[in-house]
């Protein structure tokens, strides 16, 4: 069986960027994204310096999270090793650029779908090398087969100590290095600064929103001096004059864009006050402690929510007329078909839920009640399994963050559930009394995981860096004063005052938005933090 | 069994004839279970492969596959152009496996031709100004009318007897030998060159010693590689010589790199020697001295093949002419450039110095050395610089050796085009000045300061792939005389692409792209001789399904056209009658009477003067052309070595004289044909004293092109020429040594002249691909010195010179040396209109200003960005996705010329004083006062040793030069010498090629 993988062999490699531009010519790749590139790190101290190359780009994975976590197929291993894609395929949900650990994958702007190094599969299928491989000056970009003992690239793994790039990822990565310096294909070991050797820190996320990234070059070029405009994507630049420092520096790299941002935060918020909504009502509606109002209420939220949290990832996706594919053609290994199967499920019964609630038919809502409860659970709950296959982001793949979740769909439920009891049924004040406990566990309980997250001890550096992105980077402002601050220190003190000072409705009311909002900037901090650190 | 698969030159492929036909072999070998790299050329004329962007439907796309040669820098790598057949368009660009020079490889900028030929901004009709010049009024104008207003000015200045106004200024020839049939054919001496900004002293340096005046390093088959320059990252030949080095570097030969910043090449090296800039020859001849106190040289060959006989019979002249005597002498005079003396110019320890010299002895005859640019180009006396080098490669015995550095013509092939025109009678005052009489070679940084100083005129003045007003020093000075309509009457810009001197032309007359032209070339890229050619791709594609051009711009894009074919149609028109006598050699070597086509030039170079290409041809079933057109590329040899030791044939030696001490061998009897139009080098003026050989152990070798016929260690021509205390490898200290730097008043020394990987000189702003990679060009500074200055990476410099000074971004690292600063010099492109006037991948929007000087004849200009680059819309959807703002910075503005006294090398490296930029320095910034630069002209121009020379020569006349005029014109006083030895037949003095451009 015919298995392609590459050697790169960086005591040849010098450094010249002619497989990236040979790339983008075979591959049309639009400017702003690359298949493969060159990065550079200098290190040592003069006349000790030193500088190092490292080849970057897809490396056909042999376990290719990509491949596991694409919810249309769109992404698949062919026979002979390539990890391929079909652009017909892909709706754009961008999932694979969060599990691959080398960022290797790019929404291509004109296509709006995703795209890598496919290993020339166009060319091999032809009998042709890939085009990086042909015009390398110095043949440092081995290709071949593997299994073919003898070719050169067997004969090369056989005769020469390789390296591969973040083997505990467990992907079996398929590209193989020579003599590559570690500070080189470990990310993170080199310092970033505010620009490089000959060109600025780039590119941004043009990719992600073409126009109005258009109109914010345009302001940014105006008069602006690249100094500045350096600063503005320091990102995690530690301060001062990095690049005089004798530890390793990174000169030259292409940047990758942060795939997701308030879109998916708001996705987990909606999906935690909707999943949360039946979950909290159901058990209270089993205990009769439910209005009938407030049975329709519950369901109006998860029925609201649901269908928010559904628009919220289709409007995420950068083919959103595409996304019935993932219902019809599904990756049965993605947990994003299986996020989607339980949410139109959840909205299903969401909708039957407040139906009956309205016509007030009673048995309906019995049959309604341990499928409303079990689904809110998974719907809320599910996202830990889906952003556990995000393998590129460790931070994302806390055993907490089942946990968390369900916690956070406490919160949101009994959140909008005091909210609709405060407008549709005050006079119940063993209910509202229950609710406030409910919440403040809820948010107690958020808040708890949410500090063991992030103080207990971290899996590795990477998820410490984003931790710390998180703590004192900058995500912490939103992280205390939005998070902790308003969505835990007020709602606990105001509950703590209705259930033992008797403070009034307002402040339960006032207690149950704080924490929502609270929630909501939680998720942001924690959806940024999660991407906020180099995998290239 | 260690198999090393990069030594693996010549795959042995089992190959099917198609159709009686025998293919060359390709030079790329492939085990990669059954991969290849390119498709079989049997297959080339209708090649289906799948397009990638509809991957992974497997969408057929029929291509016509054409090769060609890369025009993005002077190696003139092979390409293969995929032509779409049903768009009829070029689809990609990849390398050409049939070329041996680069066998099947690129560096980045051979795929980004692509982007060239689809620039959206590319200029595609001809242009007229409108208004005052430089005024950025345009009109569309047909070639007709600029052709005839061009052609009705030179035949004017022909006719009327000013030939020296007519001009043709080449940056980058990317050609040989086409344009050395042109001017002559006009009877003029109207070349100019980039050469005193890029080589003048790397090649005064060489041509001293050997007459040759470039290095060809056999890198492949180097056991220690000495490299004062950036092969590994940039420069002559990047791709060619860098598939060499890394090759030689598995097999285990070491690097050492001179360079006081870590090049990419630095930074694959064994050795990173960070040298104090200008001190390198204190080092080179403190190894020197190591390998001669030690006793570690090759005697030998420093025996046979060194002029030392010359030596001891002119400077010491009072005892016997013994080897024994002359090495005593060589120890004595180098013994003062100790390791610790070099160690105190250079700051490289005594003891590397030490180790070097043992290392480098120990290689012996596989010891590779080259210097183009860099050291030689920064310093005063940087022509010592290679100077000392090569007196490296002479000691051990490593010239013209496997593994060693040869004299370049040996490798590099000049065919001899159909009817060649004699040599100009004019000597052109304005480009080999009197001042000058030995440099290397036109001194065109100084023409503006001539044209202010009233030497001359231009009555017409072309540039070509060349950029004066951006690349020389003192760009404003340029554009006070290209403004000025009384000294430069008519300036036509030859160019593809907008440039800031194109700015300041009347006529802006696109011409095509590396994939849109016909040239042919050779350089020494390494121990062979090979041919190339270049051809219009698209035109070629379309005439083999069948369509007919007569010229090559009916199948370019809008009205671009090709060279070649332009000279010919403007040379018609100077001479429509043939009454000047030059249409003559414009007319077609098959159809008399009749214009010439650009395919019957090359069929005739083709059938005639290639050796080897006719029977290659014939083997396939091909003619010359087809096979040329098929492969472009066709290796004359393989690799040789040691051609100085060829004897001399009996039949010359009938009549010859012997020198009794020196052993040279001259005759009076006329000289063969040439076999080749390579440039004649070593002639004598005296007739009956042809030289053609010495004397070496008692046989007759044909030796080097000197007048020694040796290496010359001692050069007469220097002692004669005004030099006598430079006649044997010495070091001069550079205008930047650090004994002229005060730290305390941050001075520093200034490296303004590398190169990027990624980028083209300044023809590179139309490549989107490259850009993307490169777009910044910050100030290295070393962490001590920017702790002093109290910047960090990022903040703002501005930076002094002599007569301005420019603002620019702070790099601040460890891998450049303390006291030196340096910036790269493809950046900071700039246009004066939103719209146009230079590529908007590349350039940032500017605005000029400018008041009468305080100091002299000129202004004090300011230039300032208005805005960096911005994203616009375009066919090109990337127009729209451009992501970077920085077009770094112009800093060769700020320069003044630096012309050195012996090479005419415009001296690149400034001593600058340094601060952290003040309130009202904007990045960008450029503030000079050509006043100033005017001074700074005269103050050089003294430093000058001006001619005539001997015999009342304005240049030694055995010296290269390019464009060489007819003998007569050699001497100032104008009398007619006796015939020359080699001027009797034309045909046996050609110098086209120039060597090579740099």
């Amino acid at each position: 069986v015919t298995k392609y993988g590459f050697v790169i062999d960086h005591r040849k490699c010098i450094g010249c960027h002619a497989c990236t531009v040979a790339c983008k010519s075979e591959n049309n790749v639009p400017l702003g994204s690359f298949r493969t590139w060159v990065k550079y790190i200098e290190k040592g101290a003069f006349p000790n310096t030193r500088r190092y190359f490292t080849i970057e780009r897809c490396q056909h994975c042999e376990d290719a999270p990509c491949v596991e976590i694409c919810p249309t197929r769109a992404l698949y291993k062919r026979h002979d090793g390539i990890v391929d894609f079909t652009g017909d395929r892909c709706i754009g949900c961008k999932s694979c650029m969060q599990a691959c650990p080398y960022d290797a994958l790019y929404i291509d702007p004109n296509t709006h779908t995703a795209a890598k190094c496919h290993y020339c599969a166009h060319r091999t299928d032809r009998g042709l090398l890939p085009a990086c491989v042909i015009v390398c000056p110095t043949k440092a970009i081995i290709a071949g087969d593997l299994e073919d003992p003898a070719s050169e690239i067997a004969e090369t793994l056989a005769r020469q100590q390789v390296q591969v790039r973040r083997p505990d990822q467990g992907t079996r990565p398929q590209v193989f290095y020579v003599a590559a310096d570690e500070t080189a294909i470990t990310p993170g070991l080199a310092a970033q600064p505010p620009s490089y050797l000959r060109s600025q820190v780039g590119p941004p996320g043009v990719d992600l929103e073409p126009k109005g990234a258009l109109e914010r070059m345009r302001q940014l070029a105006q008069g602006s001096t690249p100094a500045s405009d350096g600063s503005a994507q320091r990102g995690m630049a530690p301060p001062g004059n990095i690049a005089g420092s004798t530890q390793a520096v990174t000169v030259y790299d292409v940047a990758h864009p942060k795939p997701w941002g308030w879109k998916v935060a708001t996705y987990l918020w909606t999906k935690s006050v909707g999943g949360g909504a039946l979950a909290v009502a159901g058990p209270l509606l089993a205990a009769g402690f439910l209005s009938p109002a407030l049975t329709a209420g519950a369901g109006l939220i998860a029925a609201l929510f649901t269908v928010l949290t559904a628009v919220l990832l289709v409007w995420d996706l950068k083919r959103p007329e595409r996304f019935w594919r993932v219902l019809l053609t599904p990756n049965p290994r993605s947990w994003l078909v299986w996020g989607a199967y339980i949410l139109t499920l959840y909205g299903l019964v969401a909708g039957l839920w407040l139906l009956s609630g309205l016509l007030g038919a009673g048995s309906a809502l019995r049959l309604l009640l341990a499928p409303g409860i079990l689904l809110g659970l998974a719907a809320a709950a599910y996202s830990a399994f889906l952003f556990g296959q995000a393998e590129g982001r460790d931070f994302w793949q806390s055993p907490l963050l089942l946990w968390q979740l369900l916690a956070a769909a406490l919160l949101g439920g009994a959140a909008s559930t005091v909210l609709v009891a405060a407008v549709v049924d005050t006079g119940n004040t063993r209910l509202l009394e229950i609710l406030t406990i409910l919440l403040l566990a809820g948010v107690l309980g958020t808040f708890g995981i949410v500090l063991a997250e992030l103080y207990t001890l971290h899996a590795n550096k990477d998820v410490a860096a984003a931790a710390a992105y998180a703590k004192r980077g900058p995500a912490a402002t939103r992280l205390w004063l939005g998070y902790a601050l308003l969505g835990v220190a007020l709602p606990t003190l105001l509950l703590l005052g209705v259930l033992t000072a008797g403070l009034p409705l307002g402040a339960s009311m006032l207690a149950a938005l704080a924490a929502l909002v609270g929630l909501w900037c939680y998720e942001d901090v924690w959806v940024r933090a999660g991407q906020s650190v180099a995998m290239s | 069994m260690k198999v090393n698969w990069l030594r693996t030159d010549r795959p042995r492929r089992t190959k099917v004839p198609v159709e009686g036909r025998i293919p060359p072999e390709p030079f790329v070998p492939e085990r990669a279970s059954g991969l290849v790299s390119y498709p079989p050329p049997e297959q080339w004329d209708h090649w289906t492969e799948y397009e990638s962007t509809a991957w992974p439907h497997k969408v057929e796309r029929t291509y016509q596959i054409v090769p060609t040669i890369c025009f993005n820098c002077e190696a003139a790598c092979g390409l293969l152009a995929y032509v779409d057949k049903e768009t009829r368009e070029i689809r990609k660009l990849e390398g050409n496996p049939y070329h041996p020079s680069s066998r099947g490889r690129n560096c980045a900028k051979g795929p980004a031709t692509l982007n060239q030929v689809n620039d959206p901004e590319r200029i595609l009709y001809p242009l007229q100004r409108v208004g005052p010049r430089g005024g950025g009024k345009w009109e569309r104008v047909s070639w007709d009318t600029a052709l005839d207003d061009i052609a009705a000015r030179i035949r004017r200045a022909i006719v009327e007897d000013r030939k020296t106004e007519l001009f043709y200024h080449v940056g980058r020839p990317g050609e040989d030998g086409y344009m050395d049939r042109v001017l002559p054919a006009w009877g003029v001496d109207a070349h100019n060159s980039h050469t005193n900004v890029c080589s003048s002293s790397a090649r005064a340096g060489y041509a001293f010693w050997m007459g040759n005046d470039r290095p060809s390093p056999d890198y492949a088959n180097a056991r220690f590689i000495l490299a004062l320059n950036a092969h590994l990252e940039s420069g002559h030949y990047f791709n060619p010589y860098a598939q060499r080095i890394v090759e030689a570097k598995l097999a285990g030969a070491k690097i050492a790199v001179m360079d006081p910043r870590l090049s990419n090449t630095a930074a694959n090296a064994d050795y990173w020697l960070p040298t104090w800039p200008g001190s390198e020859a204190a080092v080179l001849l403190a190894i020197a001295n190591v390998i001669l106190q030690e006793d570690r040289f090759d005697a030998t060959f420093v025996r046979r093949w060194v002029n030392w006989e010359e030596f001891l019979q002119h400077e010491h002249p009072d005892g016997p002419v013994s080897f024994e005597r002359f090495v005593e002498l060589l120890k004595a005079s180098y013994s003062r450039y100790s390791p610790e003396f070099a160690e105190q110019e250079s700051r490289i320890p005594a003891a590397t110095v030490v180790q070097l010299a043992r290392e480098i002895a120990a290689a012996g005859s596989a010891f590779a050395a080259h210097v183009w640019r860099g050291a030689s180009s920064g310093n005063l006396g940087g022509w010592q610089v290679a100077r000392a080098l090569f007196f490296l490669n002479v000691l051990t015995g490593s010239v013209a050796t496997p593994g060693g550095t040869a004299p370049n013509l040996w490798n590099k092939f000049v065919p001899i085009p159909p009817k060649r025109p004699p040599h100009q009678q004019v000597w052109n005052l304005l480009s080999w000045p009197l001042e000058y009489p030995l440099a290397h070679h036109e001194m065109s940084i100084l023409l503006p300061h001539f044209l202010k100083e009233g030497r001359g005129k231009l009555a017409m003045y072309f540039t070509r792939v060349y950029n004066p007003v951006w690349t020389n020093p003192d760009g404003f000075s340029w554009m006070e005389v290209l403004q000025d309509e009384a000294k430069v009457e008519c300036h036509a810009c030859l160019t593809p692409t907008w440039s800031e001197t194109a700015w300041f032309a009347d006529y802006v007359l696109p011409m095509g792209h590396g994939p849109e032209r016909h040239d042919t070339f050779s350089y020494e890229t390494y121990a062979g001789q090979w041919l190339g050619f270049r051809q219009p791709v698209v035109r070629v594609a379309r005439e083999r399904q069948g369509e007919r051009f007569t010229y090559t711009y009916e199948a370019n894009p809008g009205e671009v056209w090709e060279e070649d074919e332009f000279w010919i149609e403007l040379s018609w028109r100077i001479d429509p009658d043939g009454s000047l006598g030059i249409r003559q050699y414009f007319e077609s070597p098959y159809r008399p009477d009749e214009k010439m086509s650009i395919e019957e030039y090359y069929r005739w170079m083709f059938e005639n003067s290639v050796p080897g290409l006719p029977e290659a041809a014939a083997a396939e079933g091909l003619t010359p052309l087809e096979y040329m057109r098929q492969y472009t590329a066709f290796e004359i040899k393989g690799e040789t070595y040691r051609d100085q030791e060829t004897e001399v044939a009996p039949v010359e030696l009938e009549g010859a004289r012997v020198d009794p001490v020196t052993g040279l061998i001259t005759t009076g009897q006329p000289a063969p044909p040439p076999r080749e139009a390579k440039p004649s080098i070593g002639a004598s003026l005296d007739a009956t004293r042809r030289p053609i050989g010495v004397m070496v152990d008692g046989v007759a070798r044909v030796g080097f092109p000197t007048p020694s016929r040796k290496l010359e260690f001692y050069s007469r021509t220097l002692k004669e020429w005004g030099w006598p205390e430079e006649a044997i490898p010495n070091y001069i200290r550079s205008h930047v040594h650090y004994s002229a730097m005060d730290a305390s008043r941050n001075e520093f020394a200034l490296v303004p002249t590398f190169r990027l990987p990624t980028l083209i000189h300044t023809r590179s702003g139309n490549s989107k691909w490259l850009n993307e990679i490169s777009h910044s060009n910050p100030i290295w500074i070393h962490t001590s010195d920017a702790q002093q200055l109290g910047v960090v990476t990022g903040d703002l410099l501005k930076v002094m010179t002599e007569i301005g000074h420019y603002v620019n971004r702070a790099w601040v690292t460890e891998a450049i040396m303390p006291g030196v600063v340096a910036c790269s010099h493809h950046l900071g492109r700039w246009r004066l209109a939103e719209h146009e006037g230079m590529e908007r991948w590349s350039s940032a929007l500017a605005e000029l200003s400018h008041e009468p000087s305080g100091d002299g004849p000129g202004q004090r200009w300011r230039l300032r960005y208005v805005h960096g680059i911005q994203p616009w819309t375009s066919d090109d959807p990337d127009s729209e996705r451009v992501w970077w703002q920085d077009a770094g910075v112009h800093q060769n503005l700020t320069f003044p010329v630096h012309p050195d006294p012996v090479s005419g090398m415009h001296c690149w490296h400034q001593k600058v004083q340094v601060e952290k930029a003040g309130p009202d320095d904007r990045y960008g910034d450029v503030v000079v006062d050509t006043g100033k630069a005017h001074k700074v002209y005269r103050d050089w121009l003294s430093l000058a040793r001006p001619g005539p020379g001997p015999d009342g020569l304005r240049r030694p006349f055995w010296l290269f030069r390019p464009y060489r005029p007819a003998a007569e014109a050699y001497r100032v006083d104008r009398a007619t010498p006796p015939p020359p030895a080699d001027l009797d037949r034309r045909e046996a003095i050609d110098e086209s090629g120039a060597g090579g451009s740099g």
